[in-house]
């Protein structure tokens, strides 16, 4: 049955995090001392604490030591965590995420055995995806209604008795900095092949991303592997997903209900700031809320915090219930890009809007207004972009199977 | 109407683009990346530009200026923009107040701060109105509010007007030789009514400089608090009768006559900036085998921006026509508000060409987008587009 109606436990897990992060993510993330700065260090230590209220292994099931958290629930604490700090909630939702699908779904029992217990005590413990390549870009539409061959990674893993030899470049990848755990693809002569690779193995290197610039939330590194060696036993076999599903990108978040969740979240504190300060500042004889042309612009934003709150709620219920599309509750078209593309446009404008309501402050460094502009035009443009994601949708309206 | 442009008004195009070209351009990033606000000034730049007469431009040719016409001044401020948005309205905010001093000011005056302005390459001019508590009201004076505007407090002590309070977000409150400020010197009555202007030296005893503001765009132009305890100004500083400040009259070509063509002018160069970046990107760049220039959604975001940016440089020049020709039109501010629109859409878009999931955001392309963003908060926020509209409707 589609229903979006919160269950009590999602209700006490958004009730749980917006406290948390009230209480202790806001009043650091608001300070200038972080917000001035063009390279702010990430804040581990909120990252931690906030791993210690289960954040980090939200999408591991309960048996595991998890939430079972599916991914509307995801949603509720992406948006939550982002309305706080985006870099805290890029990274946990990262690692939530992939936690999820790796430990849930690709991993074999004797590699759930093996690294479980860590990631599930270790609240430093992160995971990354590291499938992007230099140069291989298909970006602004250059793949659009094209048949795509399967494109092999440049990245190559070599049977080397019981190892896999690794060796290659993988660019822009998502937690990279301060992942414990790396899924690598490469090609093989079975193809492409996931391997996980520990951060500390031999031939793996991390280069950390210079921020200012570098257009991306959390943490972000290139990573070098040069003849990097992993036990065979180290190859994802899939188990119920197919690691093709892996594609070749450099986070799991991209063009997912949580990674649009996370911009909803920054665009929801970039209207809660101007609709306060709306209320309370004076021009013209009264709150600046009781002039028509702020109060139709304060409209128009919570309208579309609403209307991209319900698309990525829609996206995150049809991924969690195959059989809403099955009966016809949902139609059968990729919400998933339909709440990208609605959340890059509407986000966006929200949150400039919202600026805009501050003057002059609104454009300071030590306020935060201008970084939630920064932040949300960084979802436009990051990955592929917006425009792309219209275009991957326009192919699936078409019946286009990319591969 | 006639635009085509004459031999004086293309020299200076070209001045202004070869300065702009080898001198800016090349600093221009690097500048915007300096962490700290009050260190992206580069005085070197200015002195250049200076010498050049980009500083002095609108000082009439008999008080020792260049004297330009509108149309020129548009040209100028567009190709100093196309190079850095920040760059160009340093120079332009010193034209702005040439114009009044040129209009309002004492010839004691003229001679005590308009030589050494001409005379100094570093003498750039500032203009104090806002306070913390008086932004879009002194903008748009609301009628039924007695207490709103301007409140820095004036108060006449002999000769001297004694200065108390604080300026908020000023355009050059931190490096400004001379000030043109807003002060109160009648709080019975609304601030309209109220309200006085004086020439602030920057070492008038009382006044020190408070916090250099931060922005995210417009790095380069400076922007600070300013603040007066028992700051003695000479009561022979003061601009015009007491009380006056708000009652220049149409004749005033000092406030938005110029300042309204000056944002739409720096927009427009911000405009050929993202165009020229986009065409550079797509014509260089190829993603996996495939050049960015064969996509439609490319091509058609190419149309989109120029054809937009075209639109903006007709209106642009048609008002500084209708300013040389003394035409009286609310173009001025349409052209302003237009240019806001205009502006942030072509650097979305310009980004929307840089897109790409293996690299960050081009810088370039990231600093565009910024300064665009601060005509949000100069030329198209809501109080100066509904002061646009009363003048339509007032007009009618």
């Amino acid at each position: 049955m589609y229903n979006l109606q919160l269950s009590e436990e999602q209700l006490a897990i958004r009730d749980t995090v917006r406290d948390f992060v009230a209480a202790e993510i806001t009043p650091v993330a608001l300070q200038p001392a972080r917000l001035e700065p063009f390279d702010p260090p990430l804040p581990l230590d909120l990252i931690e604490t906030a791993s210690a209220l289960g954040l980090r292994s939200l999408a591991l099931d309960e048996a595991d030591g998890g939430a079972g958290a599916d991914t509307l629930t995801r949603c509720l604490v992406a948006e939550e965590l982002a309305a706080g700090d985006v870099d805290v909630a890029a990274v946990l939702t990262e690692t939530a995420a992939l936690g999820g699908l790796l430990f849930g779904q690709m991993m074999s029992a004797d590699q759930r055995a093996a690294h479980l217990t860590d990631f599930v005590e270790d609240s430093g413990f992160h995971l990354a995806l590291a499938a992007q390549e230099p140069d291989a870009d298909s970006g602004l539409g250059t793949a659009y209604h094209r048949p795509r061959a399967a494109r092999l990674p440049v990245t190559t893993a070599t049977a080397d008795g019981d190892d896999w030899v690794i060796t290659g470049n993988k660019t822009r990848i998502a937690n990279a900095p301060v992942a414990r755990l790396f899924v690598v693809t490469a090609a093989s002569d079975a193809g492409t092949v996931a391997l996980l690779v520990p951060h500390d193995a031999p031939g793996l290197s991390v280069t950390e991303t210079p921020r200012d610039g570098g257009w991306y939330h959390g943490a972000m590194g290139d990573v070098v592997l040069q003849d990097c060696r992993v036990p065979a036993a180290n190859r994802l076999t899939g188990g119920n997903r197919d690691v093709s599903s892996l594609d070749d990108r450099g986070s799991v978040l991209a063009g997912t209900p949580e990674g649009q969740a996370i911009n909803l979240g920054v665009a929801r504190a970039a209207f809660d700031a101007a609709l306060d300060y709306a209320k309370l500042r004076i021009q013209g004889g009264r709150p600046i809320v009781e002039h028509q042309a702020i109060g139709s612009m304060l409209a128009d934003i919570a309208g579309s915090l609403e209307l991209v709150r319900g698309a990525v709620w829609r996206a995150a219920w049809d991924a969690d219930n195959p059989q809403a599309r099955a009966d016809g509750s949902l139609a059968d078209i990729p919400h998933g890009l339909i709440s990208q593309v609605a959340a890059a446009d509407m986000l966006y404008r929200a949150a400039k809007d919202a600026a805009e309501c501050f003057g002059a402050m609104g454009v300071m460094r030590d306020m935060p207004m201008q970084k939630y502009i920064h932040d949300t035009r960084l979802f436009r443009h990051s990955g592929h972009g917006a425009s792309d994601a219209r275009l991957r949708l326009a192919e699936a309206l078409a019946g286009h199977e990319p591969r | 109407m006639d635009f085509s442009l004459n031999e004086e008004q293309i020299a200076w195009q070209m001045k202004a683009r070869k300065f702009a070209e080898e001198e800016i351009r090349p600093v221009s990033l690097a500048r915007d990346a300096i962490a700290e606000p009050a260190d992206t000034i580069d005085w070197d730049l200015i002195k250049k530009g200076s010498r050049l007469g980009f500083r002095t431009s609108v000082v009439s040719k008999e008080q020792g200026g260049h004297g330009i016409d509108y149309v020129t001044q548009a040209l100028v401020m567009t190709e100093l923009a196309r190079a850095d948005s920040a760059v160009s309205k340093t120079f332009s905010q010193c034209w702005k107040w040439s114009h009044l001093i040129a209009a309002a000011c004492t010839d004691d005056q003229k001679e005590r701060f308009l030589k050494p302005f001409l005379a100094d390459d570093t003498y750039v001019l500032g203009f104090g109105q806002t306070e913390a508590n008086s932004g879009s009201d002194n903008r748009m004076p609301p009628p039924d509010a007695p207490n709103a505007g301007v409140r820095l407090r004036a108060e006449l002590d002999g000769d001297h007007w004694v200065l108390n309070g604080e300026k908020q977000f000023i355009a050059h409150g931190n490096i400004a030789k001379l000030f043109f400020l807003y002060v109160r010197t009648d709080f019975s009555v609304p601030f309209t009514d109220g309200t006085t202007i004086l020439l602030i030296p920057n070492d008038t005893p009382g006044f020190s400089v408070g916090k250099v503001y931060n922005k995210s765009g417009w790095r380069f132009y400076q922007n600070g608090e300013m603040v007066f305890e028992d700051a003695r100004v000479p009561v022979a500083n003061q601009i015009g009768a007491t009380n006056a400040a708000l009652r220049k009259g149409e004749g005033d070509q000092s406030g938005d006559m110029f300042g309204d063509l000056e944002l739409a002018a720096n927009a427009l160069g911000i405009c050929d900036a993202a165009c020229e970046q986009a065409l550079a990107t797509i014509k260089s760049r190829q993603l996996r085998g495939e050049p960015l220039a064969n996509q439609q959604l490319v091509q058609l975001k190419i149309g989109r921006m120029n054809m937009v940016t075209e639109a903006l440089r007709a209106y642009v020049m048609r008002v500084a026509w209708e300013h040389d020709q003394k035409v009286h039109s609310n173009n001025a501010g349409l052209a302003m508000n237009l240019a806001t629109d205009t502006v942030q859409e072509v650097t979305e878009l310009n980004m929307d060409i840089h897109d790409g999931a293996g690299r960050g955001m081009e810088r370039a392309a990231d600093k565009l987008a910024r300064d665009a963003f601060i005509w949000s908060h100069l030329a198209g926020d809501t109080v100066q587009r509904l002061k646009v509209s009363g003048r339509v409707i007032r007009a009618a």
